[in-house]
């Protein structure tokens, strides 16, 4: 894959990354596994894939336009747990929503804030409030169990228009960050941002008050993972959203986005987290030991970001 | 004449102690072009920066046809019609043209989406209109440094801006395109539009410019009609002192060779370049802006590796090393090579750390890690001193320095280092004149005292004043070699651009 | 981020020696103010425990992580940053506790964890300076390859015990100072010494300050990191050595805090993220800081979330001091 991409010129006319390149990986892996797993390409598993894949899709997009700034958000995973915890609460529907959307907001806020105002690194201000967050999960959560309102079961086991209801929380997931992205004003200051945050501040661009909203966005969509992945597994779980954090910014990686700010897609973030989703699938049909999959996954992960060779070195 | 479009009263700004500009006054009529020029630190670039909207001012006030006028950035003071062309442009790579024209003020949809067609189509008539071919879809990072100023100015255009204000713009355009440029505000000028042009070229002044006003020390010395005016006027207000006495007398005699450059090529596409720099000797390349200069400077330096070709380095006991291109800084710095990069600050000084460090490097370089680190404060006192480096101690942190007294002490790291050859870029850029004398007469002790000196200037008189030797570099080809006594700038530019109609 | 200019240094008036000590006062890493804050506070709510001998017991508990910290300061100071500590720690306390090492010497059972230090330093360090991939994710990723290795040669559960010698050193004292105490103490000075002295803490300085001037200014920066990784790399392993002696057993759990706590502690020790500055003492103070801050947690029944949530507060309220300080 270095080489590959050693050979293909960056895209002159874009800001998109060389999201190409995860389409024939993809291409190539489904290929693989579905010669030597026959029962990949069986309609059962592949809803099973979009159904597993889901919450990483929706995870990354968020991680995606945090990392179009040129910052990195670790604090998703913790609150993809904090969001199960507080969806097994006793408490009506409708106060069970309104405070997963308060806590999402504050986390974002903060995490934007300490970030754009404080000027507090992104990796120390996530990896802070990921841990605070997560500590804040154990207490609402000690241990997994309780009880999933049976909306949010539905809207995640069931179907739309004899579509798999994956399918939809992906596509609504994809049309909200398409829209931010390609369409709004706030969008292209993302992309001038993470270009350069000086320009962009001399060009009237509100740069610290779109990277607060840029975290707080990112962490909306890790609640709306939260929602889905709270429905498949039936359960609040205050460890579930640990493995996100890394993977979502794997998937990013891979789908082209630079980890430097500036250059990325949304197109690019789906195939990526739809390849990283694809392997583990694969993995399982071929009966890979879980705990081999973790290191497959961590090399997999040192590959990508080996690929997008920086200019300078360090964090 | 016509009433003043823009009034500056009684401006003040003052960073710290300092005032950098103190109580100025200016007014430019519509249809005009007014140069502000002055030193380096006379405080013109902060003026501009105030009507820019990038610096507010302490006090006094900024009139736009009689009305009092208040902004807080770039793109307010755009909104009230000024447009600035920074010297470091504020365009953003990964953006498209047509966007980077409209960055901060996208024509926007009902429902709140850009939109996008009109965006295009207006910005490709603010370039038409500059009869530019730039086209609004191409993304900036791909531009040279003159379309990214064209894009800078349409910006100013599209917005219909009324005062137009240009950041010494020539800096980095080499003489096509500063004709180009020329025109353009020419242009801008028979349209009716105020320009503000700051620069210290004086030919530049005198061939664009209707008004000059003369700025020193953060005050206003005078404004003039440039008509009224001379060259030798000029300077007198600016410095008050005569050009010639910059420069330290030229070698008598010139040394061994110490430094050979046989057959190198800075990439693949560029022709081969043989050179020869001699102990005792200042040598100059020269040339138009952009040539391969730096390249060549920097393929010697070790810090950009040459393609092909071989480098040879000969030290003070005689050795000869032979380099290969790839060798890297490190190898080419232990066999006595000291490089002094343009950008001082991003490049070259370590600003958050003290004058102590930042020289101590040049004896410490090279070292292994696991040796002690030798006790400096000797050679740092007495390089200090030789060097008349202002500040209180060796502990000052070196960004708290003046230009002047940066460049000292990176030249001190150098030269308490040990090397015998110094490739210098831009050896005065933003050092004061009182100080540029200094750096000269240090440059030229160097080379009186067995050393060698490679110099780069887009200043052309620097290098003729300066240097023994010139080497003029076109195409990446050295194309004349002449003796600095007595070439001029016209024969410079003639024997570049000859070349050019030969090849 | 925002356009700044400089304000003056030298302001005269009378309350200019205040302005001064102020700035002194600022320049104070936190960790001392945290670690006053906690022993005033273990003074005036549980004055039993402010004997020696029971603080340096809580302190023995950390030190492990104290000699990790003195790797994870060097590499911070060099913009980058190791996140990998955890896994070391992991394979380490797999090593021992697996019966791999069984019936060999102490010798053996040290310097077979450090040379696997040794080459997770150099892949760290290879990744991120000789391929420039991001260190945050090479060292993350590392890490989770190194975790999961060790799930999988243990399918998941965790290996027996730690032989016996190592145990008798982790428990040993002199005089009343723990030997683990003492270990870290001493490594602390050589690496502090080191630091001021050799040629490696200047460059040290000078990439911290401006790597790109210091590449132009001849300086091995790809070695420097290189170095700093490794080094981190075998003071991680002597740490995890020294961890699970103290723990006795093996276990899979400790990582992620391991690495947290690392860079918490670093951090409140003045080590500045990303601009090279901090010394050795400051980073000392703050593991001895969280060492005691826990212990007087774990007094009042805080459980684990409880310290999760301080020692996140901690980090965010240190970076936020120190990015006010540098805007």
């Amino acid at each position: 894959m270095a080489t590959l991409s050693a050979l293909l010129p960056p895209p002159r006319n874009s800001r998109a990354g060389p999201w190409y390149l995860v389409l024939a990986c993809l291409v190539i892996v489904v290929a693989v596994v579905a010669w030597s797993a026959p029962l990949f390409l069986t309609p059962g598993n592949l809803s099973n894939v979009a159904a597993q894949v889901t919450p990483l899709v929706i995870t990354a997009i968020g991680q995606t336009l945090v990392i179009i700034t040129g910052g990195l958000d670790l604090s998703v995973g913790s609150l993809i747990s904090l969001t199960t915890a507080i969806i097994v609460l006793d408490l009506p529907g409708w106060a069970m929503v309104l405070l997963a959307i308060a806590a999402a907001v504050t986390v974002g806020t903060v995490n934007g804030v300490g970030i754009a105002f404080l000027n507090v690194h992104p990796i120390i201000m996530t990896l802070a409030s990921m841990s605070v967050v997560q500590g804040v999960a154990l207490i609402t959560r000690p241990v997994p169990g309780g009880t999933v309102p049976g909306w949010i079961s539905g809207a995640v086991n069931g179907s739309l228009f004899g579509l798999p209801a994956a399918l939809v929380w992906i596509a609504v997931a994809v049309v909200i960050a398409a829209f931010l992205i390609y369409r709004t004003r706030f969008g292209l200051h993302l992309f001038a941002i993470g270009g350069n945050p000086n320009s962009a501040l001399m060009n009237g661009v509100r740069v610290q008050r779109n990277i607060v909203l840029t975290y707080i966005l990112s962490s909306l969509f890790a609640m709306g993972a939260g929602f889905y992945l709270a429905g498949r597994i039936a359960s609040g779980d205050a460890n579930v959203g640990t493995v996100f954090g890394l993977d979502s910014i794997t998937a990013v990686a891979l789908g082209g986005t630079s980890l430097s700010g500036g250059v990325g897609s949304l197109v690019g973030t789906v195939l990526g987290s739809v390849l990283v989703g694809v392997i583990g699938n694969g993995m399982n049909l071929m009966n890979v030991s879980a705990f081999l999959q973790i290191v497959i996954k961590g090399a997999l992960l040192l590959a990508v970001v080996s690929v997008q060779r920086r200019k300078q070195i360090g964090l | 004449m016509a009433a003043p479009l823009i009034e500056l009263l009684d401006i003040s700004r003052s960073f710290g102690s300092t005032r950098a500009v103190d109580g100025v006054s200016l007014t430019v009529q519509p249809g005009s072009v007014h140069a502000v020029t002055g030193e380096n630190g006379a405080g013109k670039s902060t003026l501009m920066k105030i009507l820019a909207g990038v610096i507010r001012p302490d006090a006094g006030t900024i009139r736009l046809e009689g009305r009092e006028v208040h902004f807080s950035s770039p793109l307010g003071a755009l909104g009230h019609g000024i447009s600035t062309v920074f010297q470091e442009f504020t365009l953003i790579p990964n953006l498209t043209v047509a966007e980077s024209i409209f960055l901060g003020r996208e024509p926007m949809r009902r429902w709140g989406g850009i939109d996008y067609p009109k965006l295009r189509s207006g910005a490709a008539a603010a370039l038409a209109r500059l009869e530019s071919a730039i086209d609004p879809d191409g993304m900036v990072r791909n531009l040279t440094v003159a379309e990214q100023q064209i894009v800078e100015i349409a910006k100013g255009l599209s917005a219909d801006a009324r005062v137009f204000i240009f950041d010494e713009p020539t800096a980095a355009l080499n003489s096509a395109d500063v004709e180009k440029l020329t025109r353009l505000i020419r242009d801008l000028k028979a349209r009716g539009k105020a320009i503000l042009y700051i620069s210290h070229r004086l030919e530049e002044i005198f061939a664009l410019c209707d008004t000059v006003t003369v700025m020193k020390d953060g005050r206003h010395v005078a404004t003039r009609p440039t008509e009224e005016l001379n060259e030798h006027d000029l300077v007198a207000l600016m410095v008050g002192r005569e050009l010639s006495s910059f420069f330290p007398p030229r070698a008598g005699t010139v040394g061994e060779p110490v430094l050979t450059a046989i057959d190198l090529r800075t990439n693949a596409a560029s022709p081969s370049v043989g050179l020869t720099l001699h102990r005792g000797e200042i040598l100059g390349l020269a040339g138009l802006e952009g040539q391969g200069q730096r390249g060549i400077a920097r393929a010697l330096a070790g810090i950009e590796p040459a393609e092909a070709g071989r480098i040879e380095k000969t030290g003070r006991d005689g050795a000869r090393h032979g380099l290969p291109v790839d060798a890297g800084v490190g190898r080419t710095l232990a066999t006595g090579i000291g490089f002094v990069p343009e950008d001082r600050k991003g490049e070259g000084l370590f600003l958050d750390l003290a004058i102590r460090d930042n020289i101590a490097l040049g004896v410490e370089t090279g070292r292994p890690f696991w040796a002690l680190a030798p006790n400096t404060t000797a050679v740092i006192g007495s390089m200090m001193q030789s060097m008349n480096i202002r500040a209180r101690n060796a502990e000052a942190i070196v960004g708290s320095l003046s230009g002047g007294n940066q460049q000292k002490v990176l030249i001190g790291r150098w030269l308490s280092s040990g090397v015998d050859v110094l490739i210098i870029e831009e050896p005065t850029r933003g050092v004061d004149v009182g100080a540029k004398a200094e750096v000269y007469k240090l440059l030229r002790a160097f080379s009186d005292a067995g050393g060698a000196v490679l110099v780069l200037s887009r200043e052309t008189p620097e290098l003729i004043g300066l240097c023994d030797r010139l080497l003029v570099v076109h195409g990446g080809a050295v194309v004349a070699e002449m003796a600095a006594d007595g070439a001029t700038e016209h024969g410079i530019l003639h024997s570049a651009i000859g070349s050019r109609q030969a090849a | 981020m925002a356009h700044t200019f400089e304000t003056s240094s030298n302001a005269g008036g009378a309350n200019h020696w205040v302005r001064a000590l102020g700035r002194r006062l600022i320049e104070i890493p936190p960790a001392y103010f945290v670690l006053a804050a906690v022993l005033v506070a273990i003074a005036l709510l549980n004055p039993n425990l402010m004997k020696p001998q029971v603080l340096l017991t809580f302190i023995r508990q950390s030190a492990p992580l104290g000699v990790a910290v003195l790797g994870q300061l060097m590499v911070m100071r060099a913009r980058s940053i190791d996140l990998s500590i955890g896994g070391v720690f992991i394979i380490t306390n797999y090593l021992l506790t697996s019966g791999l090492l069984g019936g060999q010497p102490v010798a053996m059972l040290v310097l077979v964890p450090l040379a696997v230090g040794l080459v997770v330093g150099l892949v760290n360090g290879a990744l991120i300076a000789l391929v420039r991939a991001s260190a945050v994710i090479v060292t993350l990723g590392v890490s989770i390859i190194l975790t999961g290795i060790v799930l999988f040669m243990s399918s998941g559960r965790p290996p027996g015990r730690v032989p016996d010698e190592l145990r008798a050193i982790a428990n040993a004292r002199i005089d009343v100072v723990p030997v683990p105490v003492i270990i870290w103490v001493v490594a602390a000075i050589i690496v502090a010494v080191l630091l001021r002295t050799l040629i490696f803490g200047r460059y040290l300085t000078a990439i911290g300050s401006n790597p790109q001037a210091a590449r132009f200014s001849g300086l091995p920066l790809p070695r420097i990191v290189v170095t700093t990784h490794v080094l981190s790399g075998l003071l991680a392993a002597l740490g995890g050595v020294m961890f699970t002696a103290a723990l006795g057993v093996g276990s899979v759990k400790f990582g992620p805090e391991i690495m947290m706590n690392s860079i918490a502690a670093t951090i409140l020790g003045g080590v500045t993220f990303g601009s090279g500055r901090g010394g050795v003492a400051g980073p000392f103070v703050g593991v001895v800081a969280f060492a005691l801050l826990f212990a007087l947690m774990t007094v009042f029944g805080i459980q684990e979330p409880g310290k999760l949530i301080v020692q996140g507060t901690v980090i965010a309220v240190a970076a936020i001091i120190y990015g006010m300080r540098t805007r």
